[in-house]
């Protein structure tokens, strides 16, 4: 029962691999959710499950490139490891830190990702890695304020 | 055996990541075969299902279009149809009259109608011939079934008919069989009715009532109608006979003027 949220953490990084991506995309820029969803995960499980969650998530998000996928995988679970490592050592706890640490994991992933990628090109690590990360984060925020009940339904409803 | 359990609780986090290292390494340098293999299952359990959703909806959107082009062209043919079908019956009607001849003398000066006027039967029309086509007042207008009336005031791209369902308009009538003559005159209350036909007159009903060339307007042998009841009373000098007209007056599209060929 403990691998269901993880499960459909996966099936989430699958849709939006499939069509989500472009239904979010705005000028092209598009959330990357995988990173975001292996941040989250990093922030408030341990290293361990952070670290094969990350993995994992780097081959269903790859896995259409299965000559490079490995290194994505790695990649993720590299990120996971070291958002535990900075969350243990830092003890972050005001939602400013998170947010901090989103945003340099969706970064350093970005410019890993054009480095590694063959068909990338160094133009989109000042263009589209940046555009992605502010995106992200604000995804990030976002999901930080529901869960800390800054923003709940009620308050949205009440709105209107 | 305790020491080895020590060993593997003391680096289990360590066996984690080394498996992970270890398998991400497989998958990048242990040939295409094991890659292709595990991406076939991730895509599979992963991707297809959002593929096959996606999917649906792109059909979906594209049978929605299609079915807006479909339906427009509906319309479109639906049109086009009925254009066609007044085409069809304008030109059986064009048909009929190509084997209409104009009576010796005349020519025939072909004229639509533009407006009809009438409260419960049509008294006068408009048609859209005038000066420029030399047409004239008085000139005699038909059909391919009769006679239809006259032209009584000229402009210079239309002219307008006085009809024979006019009350006030009169034709020098007789039967084509017997020779016997009248005048035929419609009635709102009667309709169509033949006056100054005497009771000895050899009249029946069926027969046929045709212009008789009196009067200077219309030239005999024109069909104004046909008898449908003749009464006769013997206080009475005359007969009380009424005619159906040979046109349909509620249907009138295409005319002919009666032109008179010069000498």
């Amino acid at each position: 029962m403990r691998v269901i949220p993880y499960i459909l953490f996966l099936l989430l990084v699958g849709m939006h691999v499939v069509f989500l991506r472009d239904v979010t995309s705005i000028y092209g820029v598009s959330p990357d959710l995988p990173i975001l969803i292996v941040l989250l995960v990093a922030l408030y499980k341990n290293d361990t499950v952070a670290t094969w969650f990350g993995f994992a998530v780097g081959l269903v998000a790859f896995a259409a490139l299965p000559e490079r996928f490995g290194w994505y995988a790695l990649l993720m679970a590299a990120v996971a490891f070291a958002a535990c490592q900075v969350r243990e050592r830092l003890n972050l706890e005001s939602l400013k830190a998170k947010l901090l640490l989103v945003a340099g994991g969706v970064l350093l992933h970005g410019i890993l990702i054009q480095l590694i990628d063959t068909a990338g090109s160094l133009a989109a690590l000042w263009t589209l890695v940046p555009a992605v990360t502010v995106y992200t984060t604000v995804i990030a925020w976002l999901f930080f304020l529901f869960k800390e009940g800054t923003i709940t339904f009620e308050k949205t409803k009440s709105i209107f | 055996m305790k020491w080895i359990s020590n060993l593997f609780a003391r680096y289990w986090r360590s066996v984690h990541f080394l498996i992970i290292f270890q398998l991400s390494l497989t998958f990048v340098f242990g040939g295409d075969q094991i890659a292709s293999r595990v991406s076939g299952v991730v895509v599979g359990a992963f991707h297809y299902p959002f593929f096959m959703i996606r999917n649906t909806f792109v059909e979906l959107s594209r049978v929605n279009q299609e079915n807006q082009r479909l339906q427009q062209e509906l319309v479109e043919f639906s049109t086009r149809f009925s254009r066609f079908e007044e085409m069809e019956r304008e030109n059986v009607r064009l048909r009929a009259i190509l084997g209409f001849d104009p009576p010796a003398g005349y020519s025939l000066v072909p004229a639509k109608v533009i407006s009809i006027a009438g409260d419960l039967v049509p008294t006068a029309a408009i048609i859209n011939c005038g000066l420029n086509d030399s047409v004239e007042v008085d000139q005699p207008l038909i059909n391919e079934q009769g006679l239809i009336g006259r032209v009584v005031t000229v402009a210079s791209d239309v002219a307008t008919v006085q009809l024979l369902t006019d009350p006030a308009h009169r034709v020098a009538v007789r039967i084509a069989n017997s020779r016997d003559m009248g005048i035929a005159k419609f009635k709102p209350s009667q309709g169509m009715i033949l006056d100054n036909v005497p009771v000895q007159a050899n009249i029946k009903e069926g027969d046929l009532v045709v212009s008789s060339g009196l009067g200077g307007i219309y030239p005999p042998g024109l069909v104004v109608g046909t008898v449908v009841s003749v009464s006769r009373s013997e206080e009475e000098p005359f007969c009380d006979v009424h005619l159906e007209t040979a046109a349909d007056f509620n249907s009138l599209e295409e005319l002919f003027i009666l032109g008179m060929d010069e000498p």
